[in-house]
C-alpha cells in the first residue's frame, strides 16, 4: 500500500519536470481557471492523503489484530449514526464551496450578457472600425475542417479603414489557414464554425476549449496577454487526421495586427506584376 | 500478519451428487442452458475472452503512442499496411474498438450478466431466475453484437469515430473510413446489446421483487443485491433512450428515401461530396447519448461496489459499517446519475446556463460516493482483515476508487474542465474508476465467488502475483494521465509529438506503454489460474470462506434448482463476530437460538 | 510457485520490444507494368533503380539529378589558417552545423573533414580532420568544391515524409498510403512528374517555391492539409524528397515505357517467341540500354532544371484591371465564348456541370474510359471546379487565378489559354470568376445582427 506516496511523490516532481500545465496561464481567465484548480487540488491532496491514511492505519491495526497470539477481538459495530451525518454533512458543505465559487468564471466566460462587450468595442474603435453598425464584434471567422483551421478576417474599404466582419463572406475578405492573427492585451472574439464534423478549438495557454460544431456559429473571447505565440489545436474527435490539425494563434499590439491585416491585403490581392515594373 | 486459505472440505465431491435429476444433454445443459449459474459463467467467460481482445487493443494504441509510426510487433502485419506501421486511421479504430469492447463486452455483461446472473438467486434463496428463458436469451443476443463488431472491421478497417459516435463523423458515411458499413454494424451491435442488457435487467428487478426467500426482507439484502437491483433500474430507464438514439443515428445514415436528418445540419462539405441538406443537430446526440452514457457508468460500477462491501465485510470478519447508508448512497448516486449527463458537454456549446445546473449535480453525486468510501474503511476498522487475493483486490478498489472520485471533482468543475476536457486527465480519471475500481472488484469476485462457481478453489499464490502485478502495472499505466492532462496532451490524438509542447512527454509514455503491457501479461496469470484452478483447482466445501449468505448455504456447485429445501432467512447478512455467538461468522439462515458454532448446514431438509 | 510467474514475463516482455525494433518491412514498390514484363526485363528495373535510387532506408543520390541532396555545397574561396576557409557560392537547405561531414576532391580522390565552427556573416567554415586521419591530412584548397553534410536534406526529408505524408502518398510517393483510399479527391501520385498547382507555364515542370507553397497552404477543398507550422527548412527538406520521389518516378515510367514496347511477356505467344525476346532482351540490355538511359535521365534532369530557371515563372504583362461591373460582364463574355469554352467544362452557372461532363473521354492509348466525364492523367475522373463556392486549389489571389486560366492545371483537361487570350481578357474573366461566389449578392451586403433575445452563446448559420 505504498502507492499513494509514490504517487504524491510524483506529482511533487511533476511541475518541475514539464509534466504540468505547458506555461503558466497567459489569459486573465485563464489565471482565474488555474487558482481555481489549485484550490481543487489542495482540497483533493488534503482528502487524498486522508483517506489513504485512515485505510493504511486501519490495515495495519488489522494485520496486527490477526498477528498469532494477540487476544484483542474484532470491534462489532454496525456502523455509527454520528459518523455518518459527519461525514455526509462536511464534505456536502465543502463540495457546495467549490461549486458556488466557481460560477462567476463561468458565466464570464461563455455566457453572452457577461461578454467583456465594451472593452472589445473599444478596442475596435480604436482601429478606426464602424461600431455603429450593430452587430457582434468578432474580429475573425474560424472555420474548422478536416483537417485544418481556416481563417476569414474582414478585409479594408477603397479608404484603407478596416471593415468590421461580416456573417457572409465578403468578396474585400481576407484568408489565411491555421494561422491565426489577433490583438493582443485586449479581449477579442472569435465566430467559431465547423465545415464538415464537428471539432474543438483549443489554446492551452490561454487555457481555452470550445467545440465547433456543425450548424452553428459560436462566439468565442479570450484575452492574450502577452504578445507572443501560442499553440492552436484541436481536441475533439474529427476523423484520422485529428492530430494534424495544428496552427497557431500570433497575439500583438493592436497597431501591429492591423498592420499584419494591411500586409495579408496586399498580399492576398497580388497581381504579380510590381515585380516586372511593367 | 496470517493468512487463511478457504477451508478444504475433506468429504470433498459429496457436493456434487446432490441435485441431478435429470441429464439434460449437453446441449441444453452447457450452451442453451437456462440455468442461471450456466448463463452466469458462460457471461463470465465470454467477457474474460473480450478482455483480452480488448487489452490487445488497447497495447496497440499503446504502441503508437510510445513509438509512433513504428512498426507494431504481432498484430502491425496484420492489419496496418506498409511494413507493420499504424496508419491514422487504423489509430482512430484502435481506440474507437478497444473502448467499446471493454465497456460493452467486458464491464457491463461481466457485472450484471455474469455475476448479477450468477449471484442473484443464490443471494436471495430463489432456485432460479423469474424468467430464465428470457434470460437465456440475454446471454445469446451478445452473440450478434459480438458479430456486429467483428463484421465492422471489414469495412474500410472498422468504426473509428470513439466509443461515443459524435455525428457528424458518424453520421456521414464519407466523413471518414470507419465512418461507413462499419458504423451501421457498430450501431446494430450496440443495440444488440441494448436489448441483451434490458432483458436481464427486467429479469433481475422480477426476480428481486418477487422470490426472495422467506425472512428475506429488503434490509436483509445483500449490498450486492442492492446494487444489482438499483443498477437493473438504472438501466431499464436509461437504456430506451440510447437505442431511440441509435435508431435515430441509422436513419440518418440510410440512403433511400428514409435518410433522416436528425442530427446533420445543412450545408456541410465532407471529401467533397455534395453538401449535406438537413436541419438536424448534432448536439441532439450528444444529450440521448449521455443521458444513458452517464448511468451506464454507474451500471458500470454499482455492482463492483456492492460486491466489494460484502467482500470486505467478509474479509474482516466484521458486519460492513454504515449498511443503511450504503444502500441510501447507492440511490443517491442513482438518482442523481441521471441529472448530471450534461457534465460531458460543458465545451459543446449547449446553452451555457445549463453548465451550472449541471455542475452543481455534478459535484454533488461525490458526496454519496465519498459516503461510501467513509463507510468500506469503517468496515475495516477494528476488524480482523484476512490478505488473502480477495481482500488485497477490493482494499486496491477502495484505494484507486479514491482517486477516481477526486478527479471527477476536477472535472465537475465547468471552468476547470474547459481546460482539462478531452484531455488524457479524463483518460485517467475513467480508467480509475472502470478499470481501477470495477475491474479490481471484478477481480476479487472472480477469486471470491469461484469456489460456489466450481466447487474449487483458485491458487490465492497466483492469484496475489496477478494482483500485485496488475496493480503495479495499473498505476504505472494510468496515473501519469492525471499529469499528461495538465499537461495539456488532448486524447485520441495518434501522434501527439507533432505539436512542439508536447514533445518532450515521451518518455512518460513510454514507461507508461512498458507498465501496460507488464498489466497485460499478468493478465495471463488470472486466465491461468482460472482454467487451472477450473480442473485442477483444491476441492472445497460449502463455505470455504466462511461466509454468511444464502448462497454458501448450497452445495458448491450448486445443482440445477440450487437449495436442497427452501431456506429461511434470520438475519442480516453481516452478523460477523457477533458477540452472542461463538463463531465469527452467523449464517442467515442459522435459526436464532441454535447451537452455538453449529457447522454450516443446509437449511432442515 | 510464487517465483515462477515472473520467469514467464520477463521473456516475454523481451520479445515484444526485440520484434519491435527489427525490420522496418518498408520498401518502394514497384510499379504495375513491371510484372508485365519479361523476367530478365523485370530484374533489369529492380536493380537500375535500386542502384540509382537504393531503397527508402538506404536512398542514392544520383548527382545526375538536379536535387539538392546535402545540407549545403560550396567552394573554397580562401583558405587560412588551421582548417579554416571562406565559403563562396553557397546554397544551402539545412543549416550548416558543428559535426557535419564535408567531403571534396582532389585530383578525383575523395577527402572529408568535419565542421568544427561556422560563421554565417564571415562565411568562414572551420575544418577538422575527420576521426582517424593520418598525418598527411590537410583543409580543402581554394576552388575545392564542398559537400557539406552529404545526404543529410535527404534523409531529413524522408523522415519528415514519412511522419506527415506517407499514409496517404505512399512510401513510393505513389499516392497510395494506407489513407488514400478513402479520400477524395485522391493524393497526388508523384510518378508521373506532374503537379497541377504550379507558377510556370504550361509545359514546364514545378518548381521547388510551388511545392513548398502547397505544403504550407494546403489544398482547400481536399484532404491535403496545411503544414503551415513546418520551418523552411523542414519544408525544403520535404519538397526535395518530393522531387526525389517524383524524378524516380518519371525514371521508372520512362524506362518502362520503352520495355514494354517490346519486352512483355503477353506479347509472345509461344516459347519460341519468348526465347527470342529474351535473347534480344540480353543484347539491347548491352548495347542500347546505357545509352538510352543516360539521355532518358537527361531529358529528366533538365527538364526539372528549366523548371526551376526564372524564365519559366508565369507572369502577367498588364496589372489587374480593377473589378468592375463591365469587366465582370466582359469576363462572363470570354467565359461563354469559343475561343475559351469555359463553359463546356464549368457550365452556365459556374457550377462545373458542363456539357463535357457527359462526354465519354478517351485516355492516353486511345480507349474509351468506362464512365463518362473528364479524366486526369492519372485515369481518374475529375469535375471541373465549381466556381460558385468561392474554394480555389490553386490559391485565390488574382495572380493564382491568373496563372491557371493562363497555364491550366497540369494533367487535367483543364489546359492553359496564355496563347489564346490576352492578359486583358485574362484578367477579365479573373474578375468574372471571383464574382461568381457573390452573384446573388451586392458586395457588403448582410452584416451579421444577432438575435438580442438569445443568451446563449449559439446562432444558426444561414446557408
Ligand atoms: C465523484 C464522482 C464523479 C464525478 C464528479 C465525475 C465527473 C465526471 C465528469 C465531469 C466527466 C466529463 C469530463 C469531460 O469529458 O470533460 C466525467 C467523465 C467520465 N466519467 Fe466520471 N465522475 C465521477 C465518477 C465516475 C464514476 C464512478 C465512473 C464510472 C464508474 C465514471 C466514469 C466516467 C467516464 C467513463 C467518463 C468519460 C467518458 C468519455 O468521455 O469517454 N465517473 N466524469
Ligand atoms: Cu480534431
Ligand atoms: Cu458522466
Amino acid at each position: 500500500m505504498f502507492w499513494p506516496l509514490a504517487a504524491l511523490y510524483l506529482c511533487w516532481i511533476a511541475p518541475e519536470r514539464g509534466w504540468w500545465f505547458p506555461s503558466e496561464a497567459m489569459s486573465p481567465l485563464g489565471q482565474r481557471i488555474d487558482d481555481l484548480f489549485y484550490m481543487i487540488l489542495i482540497v483533493t491532496t488534503v482528502v487524498f492523503i486522508g483517506t489513504q491514511i485512515a485505510l493504511g492505519y486501519v490495515l495495519w491495526t488489522g494485520a496486527r489484530r490477526t498477528d498469532p497470539g494477540n487476544e484483542e477481538t474484532t470491534w462489532f459495530s454496525h456502523g455509527s449514526h454520528n459518523l455518518e451525518v459527519m461525514w455526509t454533512i462536511v464534505p456536502a458543505g465543502i463540495l457546495l464551496y467549490i461549486a458556488l465559487y466557481q460560477i462567476d468564471v463561468w458565466r464570464e466566460f461563455r455566457m453572452r450578457p457577461y461578454f467583456p462587450q465594451e472593452q472589445m468595442t473599444a478596442s475596435l474603435t480604436r482601429m478606426g472600425v464602424d461600431t455603429d453598425v450593430p452587430g457582434d464584434r468578432a474580429l475573425a471567422e474560424v472555420t474548422a475542417r478536416q483537417f485544418e483551421w481556416r481563417i476569414r478576417y474582414p478585409g479594408f474599404d477603397e479608404d484603407g479603414n478596416l471593415l468590421p466582419l461580416m456573417t457572409d463572406p465578403q468578396p474585400t475578405d481576407l484568408y489565411t489557414v491555421n494561422d491565426l492573427h489577433l490583438p493582443a492585451g485586449v479581449p477579442v472574439m472569435i465566430n467559431l464554425l465547423s465545415g464538415d464534423v464537428q471539432h474543438s478549438f483549443f489554446l492551452p495557454e490561454l487555457r481555452v476549449k470550445q467545440d465547433a460544431v456543425p450548424g452553428l456559429v459560436i462566439p468565442v473571447w479570450f484575452q492574450a496577454e502577452k504578445s507572443q505565440t501560442y499553440d492552436l489545436l484541436c481536441a475533439e474527435l474529427c476523423g484520422w487526421g485529428h492530430y494534424k490539425m495544428k496552427a497557431q494563434f500570433v497575439a500583438e499590439p493592436e497597431q501591429e495586427w492591423l498592420q499584419w491585416l494591411r500586409e495579408l491585403h496586399e498580399l492576398q490581392n497580388e497581381d504579380g506584376v510590381e515585380e516586372t515594373d511593367e | 500478519m496470517s493468512t487463511i486459505s478457504p477451508t478444504v472440505d475433506t468429504h470433498a465431491g459429496h457436493g456434487d451428487d446432490h441435485g441431478h435429476h435429470h441429464d439434460p444433454g449437453f446441449v441444453r445443459k452447457y450452451l442453451f442452458s437456462t440455468d442461471h449459474k450456466v448463463i452466469g459463467i458462460q457471461f463470465l467467460i465470454t467477457t474474460l475472452l473480450m478482455l483480452m481482445v480488448g487489452g490487445a487493443l488497447a497495447l496497440g494504441v499503446r504502441w503508437q503512442l510510445a513509438f509512433p509510426w513504428e512498426s507494431m510487433p504481432f498484430f502491425g502485419p496484420l492489419f496496418a499496411s506498409q511494413g507493420g506501421q499504424i496508419s491514422p486511421e487504423f489509430y482512430t479504430m484502435l481506440f474507437t474498438m478497444h473502448a467499446t469492447v471493454m465497456i460493452f463486452l467486458v464491464i457491463i455483461p461481466i457485472l450484471a450478466g455474469a455475476f448479477g446472473n450468477f449471484l442473484i438467486p443464490l443471494m436471495i434463496g430463489a432456485d432460479d431466475m423469474a424468467f430464465p428463458t428470457l434470460n437465456m436469451l440475454s446471454y445469446w443476443f451478445m452473440w450478434p453484437a459480438i458479430l456486429f463488431f467483428g463484421l465492422s472491421f471489414l469495412f474500410g478497417g472498422g468504426p473509428a469515430a470513439g466509443w461515443t459516435s459524435y455525428p457528424v463523423l458518424a453520421a456521414l458515411a464519407e466523413a471518414a473510413p470507419g465512418s461507413g458499413g462499419a458504423q451501421t454494424c457498430w450501431l446494430i451491435a450496440v443495440t444488440f446489446i441494448g436489448v441483451s442488457s434490458m432483458m436481464g435487467s427486467v429479469n433481475y428487478m422480477t426476480t428481486i421483487i418477487n422470490m426472495r426467500a422467506p425472512g428475506m426482507t429488503l434490509f436483509r439484502m445483500p449490498l450486492t443485491i442492492w446494487s444489482m437491483f438499483i443498477t437493473a433500474i438504472l438501466q431499464a430507464f436509461a437504456l430506451p433512450v440510447l437505442t431511440a438514439a441509435g435508431f435515430m443515428l441509422v436513419f440518418d445514415r440510410l440512403p433511400w428515401s428514409v435518410h433522416s436528418t436528425f442530427f446533420v445540419p445543412s450545408g456541410l462539405v465532407v471529401n467533397n461530396a455534395e453538401p449535406t441538406v438537413g436541419g438536424g443537430q448534432p448536439l441532439l446526440w450528444q444529450h440521448l447519448f449521455w443521458f444513458y452514457s452517464h448511468p451506464a457508468v454507474y451500471i458500470m460500477l454499482l455492482p463492483a461496489m456492492g460486491m466489494v462491501s460484502d467482500m470486505l465485510a467478509c474479509m474482516s470478519r466484521k458486519p460492513i459499517f454504515g449498511y443503511k447508508p450504503m444502500v441510501y448512497s447507492m440511490a443517491a448516486i442513482a438518482g442523481l446519475g441521471f441529472i448530471v449527463w450534461g457534465h460531458h458537454m460543458f465545451t459543446s456549446g449547449m446553452n451555457p446556463a445549463l453548465g451550472m445546473t449541471f455542475m452543481i449535480s455534478t459535484i454533488m453525486i461525490a458526496l454519496p460516493s465519498a459516503v461510501k468510501v467513509f463507510n468500506w474503511i469503517g468496515t475495516i476498522w477494528g476488524g480482523r482483515p484476512q490478505f488473502n487475493a480477495v481482500f488485497l483486490n477490493c482494499v486496491a478498489f477502495v484505494s484507486l476508487f479514491i482517486v477516481g472520485g477526486l478527479s471527477g471533482i476536477f472535472m465537475a468543475a465547468v471552468p476547470v474542465d474547459i481546460y482539462i476536457h478531452d484531455t488524457y486527465f479524463i483518460v485517467a480519471h475513467f480508467h480509475y474508476v472502470l478499470f481501477g475500481a470495477t475491474l479490481f472488484g471484478v477481480f476479487g469476485a472472480i477469486q471470491f465467488w469461484f469456489p460456489k462457481m466450481f466447487g474449487r478453489t483458485m491458487s490465492d499464490t497466483i492469484g496475489k502475483w496477478h494482483f500485485v502485478l496488475t496493480f503495479i502495472g495499473f498505476n504505472g499505466t494510468f496515473f501519469p494521465m492525471h499529469l499528461l492532462g495538465v499537461a495539456g496532451m488532448p486524447r485520441r490524438y495518434a501522434d501527439p509529438y507533432l505539436h512542439p509542447y508536447l514533445e518532450h512527454l515521451l518518455p512518460m509514455n513510454q514507461l507508461m506503454t512498458i507498465s501496460a503491457i507488464l498489466m497485460g501479461f499478468a493478465q495471463f496469470l488470472l486466465l491461468f489460474n482460472f482454467l487451472y484452478s477450473m480442473r485442477f483447482g483444491e476441492k472445497c466445501s460449502r463455505n470455504p470462506w466462511n461466509a454468511n449468505g444464502l448462497e454458501w448455504v448450497a452445495p458448491s456447485p450448486p445443482p440445477h434448482g440450487n437449495f436442497e429445501s427452501v431456506p429461511v432467512v434470520y438475519r442480516g447478512p453481516y452478523e460477523y463476530s457477533h458477540p452472542d455467538h461463538s463463531d465469527d461468522y452467523w449464517l442467515q439462515t442459522e435459526p436464532p437460538g441454535a447451537q452455538p458454532g453449529a457447522k454450516p448446514q443446509a437449511a432442515p431438509a | 510457485m510464487s517465483g515462477k510467474p515472473l520467469l514467464i514475463i520477463v521473456p516475454l516482455c523481451l520479445a515484444v520490444f526485440m520484434t519491435g525494433c527489427g525490420s522496418s518491412g518498408i520498401e518502394f514498390r514497384e510499379r504495375e507494368e513491371t510484372a508485365e514484363l519479361i523476367p530478365p526485363a523485370q530484374d533489369y528495373m529492380e536493380e537500375l533503380l535500386a542502384e540509382h535510387f537504393g531503397s527508402p532506408t538506404a536512398s542514392v543520390a544520383w548527382e545526375k539529378l538536379p536535387i539538392n541532396y546535402h545540407a549545403a555545397t560550396a567552394t573554397v574561396d580562401e583558405a587560412g589558417e588551421s582548417g579554416s576557409v571562406t565559403l563562396a557560392n553557397i546554397g544551402r537547405t539545412l543549416p550548416i552545423n558543428e559535426g557535419q561531414q564535408i567531403l571534396w576532391f582532389v585530383d578525383g580522390s575523395a577527402h572529408s573533414g568535419q565542421v568544427a565552427g561556422f560563421d554565417e556573416d564571415l562565411n568562414a567554415l572551420t575544418v577538422s580532420p575527420p576521426a582517424g586521419a593520418d598525418q598527411n591530412w590537410a583543409p580543402p584548397a581554394p576552388g575545392a568544391r564542398l559537400t557539406i553534410g552529404p545526404g543529410e536534406t535527404l534523409q531529413q526529408g524522408r523522415l519528415l515524409y514519412a511522419e506527415h505524408c506517407q499514409h496517404c502518398h505512399g512510401v513510393t510517393g505513389d499516392g497510395n498510403g494506407p489513407t488514400a483510399e478513402y479520400l477524395e479527391p485522391r493524393p497526388r501520385d508523384y510518378r508521373l512528374g506532374k503537379f497541377k498547382f504550379t507558377s510556370t507555364s504550361t509545359v514546364r515542370k514545378a518548381q521547388r517555391d510551388d511545392l513548398a507553397r502547397i505544403i504550407e497552404e494546403g489544398i482547400p477543398g481536399t484532404y491535403m492539409p496545411s503544414f503551415k507550422l513546418l520551418t523552411e527548412e523542414e519544408s525544403a527538406a520535404i519538397v526535395e524528397y518530393v522531387r526525389w520521389l517524383a524524378m524516380r518516378g518519371e525514371t521508372e515510367l520512362r524506362r518502362i515505357e520503352i520495355l514494354t514496347l517490346d519486352f512483355r511477356a503477353a506479347d509472345a505467344e509461344t516459347q519460341e517467341e519468348l526465347d527470342e525476346m529474351i535473347q534480344e532482351f540480353a543484347e539491347a540490355k548491352e548495347d542500347d540500354f546505357p545509352n538510352d538511359f543516360a539521355d532518358e535521365t537527361e531529358q529528366i534532369a533538365d527538364s526539372w532544371r528549366v523548371a526551376q530557371e526564372e524564365s519559366s515563372v508565369v507572369l502577367p504583362k498588364t496589372p489587374r484591371t480593377p473589378s468592375s461591373p463591365e469587366s465582370i460582364a466582359k469576363g462572363r463574355e470570354i467565359y461563354l465564348s469559343a475561343t475559351a469554352k469555359c463553359v463546356t467544362c464549368h457550365g452556365e452557372s459556374g457550377k462545373g456541370d458542363g456539357p463535357q461532363t457527359m462526354q465519354v473521354a478517351k485516355d492516353a492509348s486511345g480507349q474509351n474510359y468506362p464512365v463518362p466525364g473528364l479524366h486526369d492523367d492519372w485515369g481518374r475522373l475529375i469535375e471541373p471546379r465549381n466556381l460558385t463556392t468561392g474554394i480555389y486549389r490553386g490559391g485565390r489571389r488574382p495572380l493564382d487565378l491568373y496563372r491557371r486560366i493562363h497555364s491550366g492545371i497540369k494533367g487535367t483537361p483543364m489546359t492553359g489559354f496564355g496563347t489564346s487570350l490576352s492578359d486583358e481578357q485574362i484578367w477579365d474573366l479573373v474578375n468574372y470568376v471571383m464574382s461568381i461566389p457573390f452573384e446573388d449578392r451586392a458586395p457588403g451586403e448582410g452584416p451579421f445582427v444577432p438575435s438580442e433575445s438569445a443568451p446563449e452563446a449559439t446562432v444558426a448559420k444561414s446557408e
